[in-house]
């Protein structure tokens, strides 16, 4: 399996505080990687150096074998690597339909004025995260949690992205939406997609990665699959607090 | 050049008084009150009227345009800031909208001319070289009073620091048994009191005319923008600054030129540092 | 191209544009006149709100963009003798240019200070224009006799009236397009957009430039129509907030909303000038504008159409 992402050395300190500290991995072509680690670890900072929001100080990222550290977070998405947030954040004021729109936009102002709005396109990625032709109309203060987190994915992979950062994604989520949650990004696995997953809740990551990275305070604590990480006795412990 | 350190002094003494209500919003409340500059014009027309027009006793005209200032502070607070529920942008329209009413309230009752008023503080003496009256002397001792009054105020007292916790952190400070709401009133009638006070000396000081709010605002921002957010420190730094700029702009360059530079400065410091010199968070 | 047009859109327009068009048969010149000035505070007020109304980056520096293109054309065409045909076309180009070097900076800042920076902006240009080269500029006092394009108010209507519906088509269709839509997804959540993979800085400098191009060209055309020009009437925080009345109170980030706010302040102030020949009539403006943006932010609009849906 070929590596498509690759962090190597990363150093983010803010202020004197260091957040993730002197962190190295890969992420292999369609794998598909669980990122765990207590509170305040630096997972979400892991997701916003990728993502060019924030900037390391140190150390590389790439994708596809290109470093991609300088760019800034739209042309790191048009390289395809995307994601989602803790807090799902829809544009309020517009449908589920025109939601995904904003994600299916080439990143170019001849695109935008000339090129024509998809209708199928939008139905289509609607419908490959679980919402009925119905739901095309509503509006984001009509939705539950977990219609949130289908639509924010549902724009995520309409930019086109291969490789796919999703933080939190089943908090606060009910057991029923957790599992359709699960189930979705099983399919998008066999489709091809590359994810890394942050999640608290162990018990439904654990069907869904091949591979899991523990972090504490920043830094890698362990690495390897599922039951060995968790057994792991640096992981047992920073979990606990001690 | 002793005259221009004595009157730089003393003016930015006077700007410091007028950013200092103005910070305390933007810190505290986290909103752009940009009809601040109403206050400076209504503590002004309304110490006028009630010193010169209706011939109160000075310090009585001084007093009622306080408590004119404070009241209008918590009625801004109640009536537009608090329905808007934080919503930034909705403020700073809906307070520029009010600036303007304010001003054309005053055109209608007081009419378009300005006035002059006698100085509050009457008395001139010369020192070295530098004529010095005692209105902006005074404006400048009560501004230091005030600020110093401010910085005790905040640090020592039960009230100030749950001011100051709000102005860090709304929900933390909730959760410690703070009401953000009161705080936000009581923050409201504070800045209100300061920029009527403002407005009587700055009016005192150059004239009284209804359009009179928009560069003590002009003011006010430059320094929340440079001196960083709620930094009673910064605002005096930066209110010297300003005060210096123009005296040295007015007696050496040109007097019309005396407003340019804090705007060039507001620009400058913005394009070189996005959230301000001392940012704090992005608003 | 855009999609999101059909013939009944199209349908409205032209009844629109032919109601506007029988007016001189119908009204007073004196109205006339009124109309006039509606048309070209709609033209602002559509310009502040393409960039402020729908990137909820709120712009008080109008009048510093109007205030270059008029002063531009008013300086070239009457000091340097420049045609009217020339002086316009780099007024607009002008403004469009010069403003965008002043405000490329300015677009790296957010929210409340990017307002700040325009203000400052609109102050410093009405200081500087009386003091720097007032030779030029004609300093306080300003430039008149500046050559009019248009002799009576019918032809002067007629004019302003080609203006305001080219610039009302043309941002609605930009406003209709998937641009206009990511433009309106700035507002909501800036980051979000970026997310969504959009380079926000290119949108927010597209949409600064149109903004700026029709505020130039209205400005120019303006100047042409009154024939005067002083820095007290322009980069005035009055007009700076009538213009964002107009836009606000007919309901921002539609095309309907500014022009109907603009003619509704026009008219408001016609009607009220017998009885508040001042700056009072602002009174009157900023209570019903503070009334109906505490009500409703979205403006009439928002207020009839919802009207429209119960009914």
């Amino acid at each position: 399996m070929s590596t498509i992402l690759s962090l190597a050395g990363i150093v983010k300190r803010f202020g004197g505080l260091v957040a993730t500290n002197d962190l190295s991995f890969d992420v292999a072509q369609g794998e598909s990687l669980g990122l765990i680690g207590p509170n305040g670890a630096g997972k979400t900072t892991i997701f916003s150096l990728i993502m060019g929001e924030h900037r390391q100080n140190e150390g590389t990222i790439s994708l596809d074998g290109n470093e991609i550290s300088s760019l800034p977070t739209h042309a790191r998405i048009g390289r395809g690597i995307s994601r989602t947030y803790q807090v799902p954040r829809p544009f309020a004021e517009m449908t589920v339909a025109e939601n995904i729109r904003v994600g299916l936009m080439p990143d170019s102002l001849r695109g935008m004025l000339f090129g024509a709005s998809d209708p199928q396109a939008e139905l289509d990625l609607a419908q490959s995260v679980g919402f009925s032709g119905d739901d095309l109309d509503r509006y984001p203060s009509e939705l539950s949690m977990g219609d949130l987190r289908k639509l924010e994915l549902a724009r995520t992979l309409a930019t086109g992205a291969r490789v796919i950062l999703l933080d939190e994604v089943f908090a606060g989520l009910t057991a029923g939406e957790i599992s359709q949650m699960a189930d979705l990004i099983n399919t998008k696995r066999k489709e091809g997609f590359t994810f890394v997953i942050v999640s608290h809740d162990l018990r439904s990551l654990e069907p869904l990665v091949d591979r899991v990275i523990a972090m504490a305070r920043g830094a890698l604590i362990a690495e390897g699959d599922f039951t060995s990480v968790m057994n792991d006795e640096t992981v047992r412990s920073s979990y606990l607090g001690t | 050049m002793t005259q221009i350190l004595i009157q730089g002094f003393l003016l930015s003494g006077l700007y410091a008084l007028i950013a200092v209500g103005f910070t305390l919003i933007f810190s505290v409340g986290r909103v752009l009150n940009l009809a601040y500059g109403a206050y400076l014009v209504i503590g002004g027309y309304a110490y006028f009227w009630l010193s010169q027009t209706l011939g109160m006793p000075k310090i009585v005209g001084v007093l009622l345009a306080i408590v004119l200032g404070a009241v209008i502070g918590i009625s801004k607070y109640r009536l537009i800031v608090k329905p808007l529920k934080g919503d930034h942008v909705a403020v700073e329209i809906s307070t520029l909208i009010l600036a303007v009413v304010v001003q054309a309230g005053i055109v209608l009752l007081f009419g378009d001319a300005s006035k002059i008023l006698h100085p509050i503080v009457s008395g001139v003496s010369r020192v070295g070289g530098a004529t010095v009256t005692y209105n902006i002397l005074t404006a400048a001792v009560v501004s230091w009073v005030i600020l110093i009054g401010l910085y005790l105020f905040v640090r020592f007292t039960h009230l100030g620091r749950a001011l100051e916790a709000v102005s860090m952190d709304v929900k933390g400070a909730a959760i410690s048994g703070v009401d953000p709401d009161q705080m936000n009133q009581l923050t409201w009638a504070i800045s209100g009191a300061l920029g009527a006070l403002a407005g009587v000396f700055f009016a005192s000081y150059t004239q009284l005319y209804p359009g009179m709010w928009v560069t003590p605002l002009i003011i006010a921002v430059a320094v929340v923008i440079v001196g960083g957010i709620g930094s009673i420190l910064g605002t005096l730094l930066v209110a010297h600054i300003i005060g210096f700029m123009e005296v040295i702009s007015t007696s050496l360059i040109a007097a019309e030129l005396r407003g340019v530079f804090t705007m060039l400065l507001i620009i400058v410091v913005l394009i070189i540092r996005p959230k301000g010199l001392f940012g704090r968070a992005e608003l | 191209m855009f999609a999101t047009v059909n013939w009944r859109h199209l349908l409205l327009w032209a009844v629109f544009a032919a109601g506007m068009l029988l007016l001189p048969e119908l009204v007073k010149k004196g109205t006339l006149r009124t109309i006039i000035m509606a048309q070209y505070l709609a033209i602002f007020a559509m310009s502040w709100d393409f960039l402020s109304g729908r990137t909820g980056y709120i712009s008080f520096g109008h009048p510093f963009l109007i205030g270059i293109g008029a002063y531009t054309t008013a300086i070239l065409s009457y000091r340097f003798g420049v045609p009217v045909e020339l002086s316009i076309p780099i007024a607009v180009a002008t403004t469009v240019v010069g403003s965008v070097l002043f405000f490329l900076p300015a677009l790296r800042i957010r929210g409340s200070y990017f307002a700040l920076v325009t203000l400052a902006f609109m102050e410093l240009m009405y200081q500087l224009t009386q003091v720097i080269r007032p030779d030029l500029t004609g300093g306080t006092r300003g430039i008149s006799g500046i050559e009019t394009l248009t002799r009576g108010a019918v032809n002067g209507f007629y004019l302003s009236f080609v203006l305001m519906f080219v610039t009302a088509f043309v941002l609605w269709l930009l406003s209709r397009s998937r641009l206009g839509t990511a433009l309106s997804a700035i507002s909501m959540n800036e980051d979000a957009v970026a997310g969504s993979g959009l380079n926000t800085t290119k949108l927010k400098l597209f949409a600064f430039c149109v903004s700026a191009a029709v505020a130039g060209m209205g400005g120019a055309f303006w100047v042409h129509y009154l024939g005067s020009i002083a820095p007290r009437a322009l980069f005035d925080i009055n007009f700076l907030f009538t213009i964002i009345v107009a836009a606000l109170i007919g309901g921002a980030s539609t095309i309907i909303g500014p022009m109907a706010g603009a003619f509704f302040l026009t008219f408001l102030l016609e009607y009220l000038r017998p009885f508040l020949p001042g700056a009072e009539r602002y009174l009157i403006y900023g209570g019903i504008a503070l009334l109906i943006y505490m009500y409703q932010p979205k403006g009439l609009f928002e207020i009839v159409s919802r009207l429209w849906r119960r009914a």
